[in-house]
């Protein structure tokens, strides 16, 4: 389990976000404060909204046709959810990085380049520099700077991950999200993506939706326990996991359901 | 949940239950079934193939598809009427493809719901069932007689475009369609704009596809004939028999097949349709075959090299 740091100037602040498909209420109410520069873990049964919730911080609903969204989310005290806000740009300072790996059918060099491409960056020498640096944030370079040009698809699915994870840093997001991004990997490729979290906050704020208990646990300085749509309870994770408030928490903790 | 007892064990394996005799049965004679089928598929494709190049090997010679077609006299070739397929087909897809092409994109990418998509592939189903024989006319009226540009390639070009687009706009939708979502999702995430995904991501995804149904389709046009018939005239340019204007008169190789059998005056009219008919089948198989194979390729070239 991870010390709290000290408090620091909260880079994402939710404020009564209510998510609906259709006229589904996925997210009710929810408001959360995440500081910068930590792992903030969003834990919670099947089906409670965890995910929902972290798409609604990268406005990735709008791709969704039937999906709504209200309230605000504050990224540096600004509303991304603001009228004249284009969701691009959104997107541009926050990285997304999936529950299942979905590099593109491109080379190696080309997934993690496709990011600096799109937003105007030309320079070879400077795309050659991002994809080195993003590579080797994702502890992905030496297992694969022979075979920058071979195609993705050819990598393990840990590696898949690890590189849309380097897709993602390639892009010196403000923060990360990463949806249950361990799901699908083995434990040797997980306990992989798990150091390299612990060192992408160092730079990243990093918002990490997990299925497992122990993984949230081992990695976040804070926890949001997530049920039907609510956040039940927030907090530091060893206050979260030692000393829960409410009842809920405490018995999806001890695994009485979920 | 109730779970049913586990069955006592000890039970010889090769004393087979009945039940099980009857349910292998029905699967091999299944199996049996399904095989004459997709036999009689490759049967009758070299049925066919087989009997034409019998009839029409003989025909084929040099002078056969490089000579202009007689009138009268026995010795005609098809030399033009190969050029004008050929230059129909380039017309057609000039058109084709780009409207089929960004309609489709349209429908798959952007318009996920809605009135107006519904209206346009609505629109896209009707033209689709429309007999060709009817385009042909409708072109008649409109080019021909409308625009009086008399029986012209471009004219010809235009009615198989009508006839082409909604298999084409068809065939970009499921091309698009067969990528999967989650690469919009990664594109669309890393701040792409949805025409950025679609250009960079999507397209390149499906370019095999795409490619395989353009040819294929390319196959289809080069063997139309009802819609041409009224269209792109009976005859070759006058003036040329290897005329670029797009407004001569361009009789295709298929149309001629029909001409000869049907109206022609020609003493060698069995010859000349043989040898149009073989010369026809082999192009078109050529289509289906380069259509496998650029698809191919180009999917290896979109998406890397596989290690």
């Amino acid at each position: 389990m991870v010390e709290a740091p000290p408090v620091t100037q909260d880079k994402v602040v939710a404020e009564n976000v209510n998510v609906y498909y259709g006229s589904f209420h996925a997210i009710k109410n929810a408001s959360l404060k995440i500081p910068a520069k930590s792992v903030t873990a969003l834990i919670g049964p099947s089906g409670c909204g965890k995910s929902t919730f972290l798409r609604a911080i990268d406005r990735m609903h709008d791709l969704t046709p039937g999906a709504r969204v209200t309230g605000k989310v504050l990224l540096d005290g600004q509303d991304i959810y603001a009228p004249e806000v284009d969701p691009v740009v959104i997107r541009h300072r926050i990285g997304m990085v999936f529950q299942r790996p979905n590099p593109f059918p491109k080379s190696i060099y080309e997934n993690v380049a496709y990011g600096p491409r799109i937003h105007g960056e030309r320079n070879r020498k400077v795309l050659d520099a991002t994809v080195e640096r993003s590579l080797r944030q994702a502890a992905l370079w030496d297992e694969v700077k022979d075979r920058l040009h071979h195609s993705a698809l050819g990598l393990s699915g840990g590696q898949q991950q690890r590189l849309c994870i380097a897709r993602a840093v390639a892009l010196n997001p403000e923060v990360l999200l990463m949806d249950e991004p361990a799901s699908a990997l083995d434990p040797i490729a997980t306990s992989k993506i798990e150091d390299l979290i612990g060192e992408l906050k160092n730079e990243y704020t990093v918002i990490i939706v997990t299925h497992s208990m122990q993984q949230a646990a081992r990695i976040s300085e804070f926890t949001a326990f997530f049920h039907l749509g609510e956040i039940v309870e927030h907090d530091t994770t060893s206050n979260i996991f030692t000393r829960p408030k409410e009842k809920r928490t405490e018995d999806y903790i001890t695994g009485r359901f979920g | 949940m109730a779970v049913s007892a586990a069955k006592p064990g000890g039970a010889p394996l090769l004393t087979v239950p009945s039940n099980v005799k009857i349910r292998r049965a029905a699967n091999n004679v299944m199996t049996g079934l399904l095989w004459l089928c997709a036999c009689g598929v490759v049967l009758m494709l070299a049925l066919l193939v087989g009997y034409l190049f019998y009839l029409g090997y003989g025909a084929l010679s040099w002078h056969f598809i490089t000579a202009p077609p007689s009138e009268v006299t026995a010795g005609g070739g098809i030399g033009p009427e190969i050029f004008n397929s050929f230059y129909i087909l380039c017309l057609t897809l000039i058109f084709t493809v780009p409207i089929a092409l960004l309609s489709g994109i349209y429908l798959q990418e952007y318009a996920k719901s809605g009135r107006f998509r519904q209206i346009v592939i609505f629109c896209a189903e009707s033209l689709a069932t429309v007999p060709s024989i009817v385009m042909g006319l409708f072109g008649l009226l409109v080019f021909v007689y409308l625009l009086g540009w008399k029986f012209s390639a471009l004219g010809g070009a235009l009615t198989l475009t009508v006839v082409n687009l909604p298999a084409l706009m068809r065939v970009t939708q499921e091309a698009l369609g067969s990528v999967p979502d989650t690469y919009r999702e990664a594109s669309m995430g890393l701040g792409a704009t949805r025409w950025q995904t679609v250009v960079h991501v999507v397209i390149p995804s499906a370019v095999a596809p795409l490619i395989t149904g353009i040819v294929l389709i390319s196959g289809r046009i080069f063997g139309e004939t009802a819609a041409l018939i009224y269209t792109a005239g009976l005859s070759v340019s006058v003036n040329n028999p290897y005329d670029w204007s797009l407004f001569h008169t361009a009789e295709t190789l298929a149309v001629h097949l029909w001409y000869t059998h049907s109206e022609s005056l020609v003493p060698d009219v069995a010859r000349i349709g043989n040898g149009s008919a073989l010369v026809l089948l082999i192009m078109v198989l050529l289509f289906n075959i380069a259509a496998r194979f650029l698809g191919r390729a180009l999917s290896a070239r979109f998406t890397g090299r596989v290690s």
